[in-house]
């Protein structure tokens, strides 16, 4: 290897460009694959640590048309412990002086809303919720939403402090930027901010009765053209006898369809599946478009090593003038590309993994936060470098075919 | 480590005629009839493009005769493969050409090194074996160098070093003074003689200066393609 180093130094810019190509080439694999499987183990380790195991969604948006009625079909299923209607909603904020923002909001039942947090989002929330009717069925009252209710909010601590409202204060909360259309809410607690790498954006920024959402942003019964108690989703947290085997959280999931013929039921095991799959997807795509780039790199190594074969002709030719084998000076070209390729491969992990600390660094939120997941995976990056310098042999063949072709006499002359 | 052995190479009928066929064709050998006993010093002379370097290379199993038949220890080498050629080449030829043709990239030592590693010598072996041709060459102190770092004489040393690595039975030099001031082709000369005799291999050295040729004990010379004369010193 010694030997096969030094000619690296007599061809210095050719040998640097090669390793560029090459390290460019690998430096973008490593920095989408390890970027894209750090945020997907962070989303697949949400999921699968989120306190429901089921979830119950229909088609389109707030599809669920008997949010209260459905969950408390499943409620009396014996294998479900809660069961979450949640409709999730961009509304209009306005505060005391009058300014408006967006905010997600979503409305929930209280008493099931907790059981269906992970423990670390369970810490975030002031338990029990402040927020007034612990069971949403006062306001609701049997699907005519005219019981009574104590129009109570709580926000998200950046959202809260972006808004410049307070614990004890008030704000209208409306469907749209039109004060009348609003209702004033009482501000009754602040919880913490959401664990996500599109925090705080996409996080919801305001948590209220599911009941009081729905007459606010008209998913509550009117007339047929809407829907009468619209929801999203409803999320369903099961024993645990029933969550500890495959077997039987697909034995409830098959209960929870029964329940709910209408509505797609997954749980959350399958949805994690699922993510693993788009993931897995994702990276073969990822390794597609880096292709392109190591080919090119490849057939740069390959051209490199041509011109190198034909600059030392005569090297070549008292190589085998001496009485060396055909197949050591192949062995010497061969290694000096897989010297190459090693070295970009090299250079290119360093410089992808710069990268991505760089980003983590640096860039602006949401990417600086799906930096800091990024997860280099020695196996990943110990057979993109074996991948580079295998397929190296194979951009070394051009230029043993013209080795081979080098007439001992005519290189001598 | 021993040698292999000096062999008697014959040359029956040899015909070397280059682009044959081809409006430029040349032959350069025109029916060589030639033998090479073990152990003896032969100068091959005469003018330039009489064939001296054509029949140098094919002795040494460089080239191949277009016709006529080339025996080494009375066993035809113009059948055998490239491969098989390589191989004899590197155990039993030692080459030491005008231009030296040492490889730039190399160390003097790594040099001496480099028929020894092809015949798969171990690593301590052959660095001690190149030290001490080197220090046989007068060479020792100049071990680390590159051929761009040494003088003529000196790279023409070094060659001589890697031509014996591997204790050939056969050494082919090609006007091995042709590069080199008179002061330095002395030392070189003096140097060929010495590890000739220390090995009792052949050496046939091509060369058109009389006052090399006279340090050989028998003289070949070359006209057009055929052997004019054939003189050994009595």
């Amino acid at each position: 290897m010694r030997h096969s180093a030094r000619p690296l130094r007599h061809a210095r810019w050719q040998s640097a460009l090669a390793i560029a190509a090459i390290a460019s080439a690998v430096a973008l694999p490593v920095v989408l694959v390890s970027v894209g499987e750090g945020v997907d183990a962070h989303e697949i380790s949400t999921l699968e640590q989120s306190g429901y195991q089921i979830v119950v969604s229909a088609q389109g948006m707030h599809g669920l048309e008997r949010a209260h009625q459905d969950a408390a079909k499943l409620l009396a299923l014996p294998s479900v412990l809660d069961a979450e209607p949640i409709l999730s909603i961009s509304i209009d904020v306005i505060n005391r002086t009058g300014n408006y923002s967006a905010a997600i909001a979503e409305g929930i039942v209280p008493s099931e809303f907790a059981a269906t947090l992970s423990p670390t989002e369970r810490g975030l929330f002031p338990l029990p919720l402040p927020l007034g009717d612990p069971n949403d069925t006062q306001h609701y009252q049997m699907g005519s939403y005219a019981g009574p209710t104590t129009y109570d909010v709580i926000l998200s601590q950046p959202y809260a402090a972006a808004a410049h409202v307070t614990v004890g204060s008030t704000v209208v909360l409306s469907p749209t930027t039109n004060a009348s259309l609003g209702i004033r809410y009482n501000v009754t607690g602040l919880f913490g901010p959401q664990e996500s790498i599109f925090q705080p954006a996409g996080a919801f920024a305001a948590l209220l009765l599911l009941s009081n959402l729905q007459t606010l942003t008209g998913y509550a019964v009117g007339p047929r053209t809407v829907v009468p108690d619209g929801a999203d989703t409803i999320e369903v947290v099961v024993t645990p006898s029933a969550a500890e085997s495959p077997s039987g959280l697909s034995s409830v999931e098959q209960e929870v369809q029964a329940a709910l013929p209408s509505y797609t039921v997954t749980s959350v095991s399958s949805e994690a599946a699922q993510l693993r799959s788009a993931d897995g997807i994702l990276t073969g795509f990822y390794l597609a478009l880096s292709s392109v780039g190591l080919a090119v790199g490849l057939l740069f190594l390959a051209l490199v090593l041509v011109r190198r074969v034909e600059r030392d002709r005569r090297s070549i030719g008292i190589r085998r003038a001496i009485g060396l084998p055909q197949r050591s000076v192949a062995a010497s070209i061969v290694t000096d590309g897989a010297t190459l390729a090693a070295t970009g491969a090299i250079v290119g992990v360093a410089a992808g993994v710069a990268v991505v600390e760089g980003l983590a660094t640096w860039a602006t939120s949401t990417v600086q936060e799906a930096a800091r997941l990024a997860i280099f995976a020695p196996t990943f990056l110990g057979e993109l470098g074996l991948g580079v310098v295998g397929l190296s042999v194979l951009a070394s063949a051009a230029a043993v075919r013209v080795a081979w072709r080098v007439e001992v006499l005519e290189a001598l002359r | 480590m021993s040698g292999s052995a000096a062999p008697l190479v014959e040359l029956a009928g040899v015909v070397r005629t280059y682009a044959e066929g081809e409006a430029e064709e040349v032959r350069a050998l025109r029916g060589i009839d030639l033998t090479l006993p073990a152990g003896e010093f032969v100068s091959i002379g005469g003018p330039s493009g009489c064939g001296k370097t054509t029949l140098l290379n094919l002795v040494g199993l460089l080239d191949t005769p277009t016709a006529g038949e080339v025996r080494w220890n009375d066993q035809p080498v113009g059948l055998r493969t490239d491969r098989e050629r390589s191989r004899l080449r590197l155990e039993t030829v030692g080459f030491i050409f005008q231009r030296f043709y040492l490889l730039p990239t190399l160390t003097a030592a790594e040099n001496v090194e480099l028929p020894m590693r092809a015949l798969g010598r171990p690593r301590a072996e052959r660095r001690a074996r190149a030290v001490e041709l080197l220090r046989e060459v007068g060479l020792e102190e100049r071990a680390r160098a590159y051929p761009h770092q040494l003088s003529g004489g000196e790279e023409q040393r070094v060659a001589i070093a890697r031509a014996v690595a591997n204790d050939p039975g056969l050494l082919l030099a090609d006007e091995p003074t042709g590069e080199l001031d008179s002061a330095s082709a002395r030392v070189v000369l003096d140097l060929l003689g010495r590890v000739r005799a220390g090995r009792s291999a052949t050496l046939v050295l091509v060369t058109h200066n009389p006052e090399v040729a006279a340090r050989a004990s028998r003289h070949l010379a070359l006209r057009d393609g055929r052997i004019v004369a054939d003189r050994r010193e009595a």
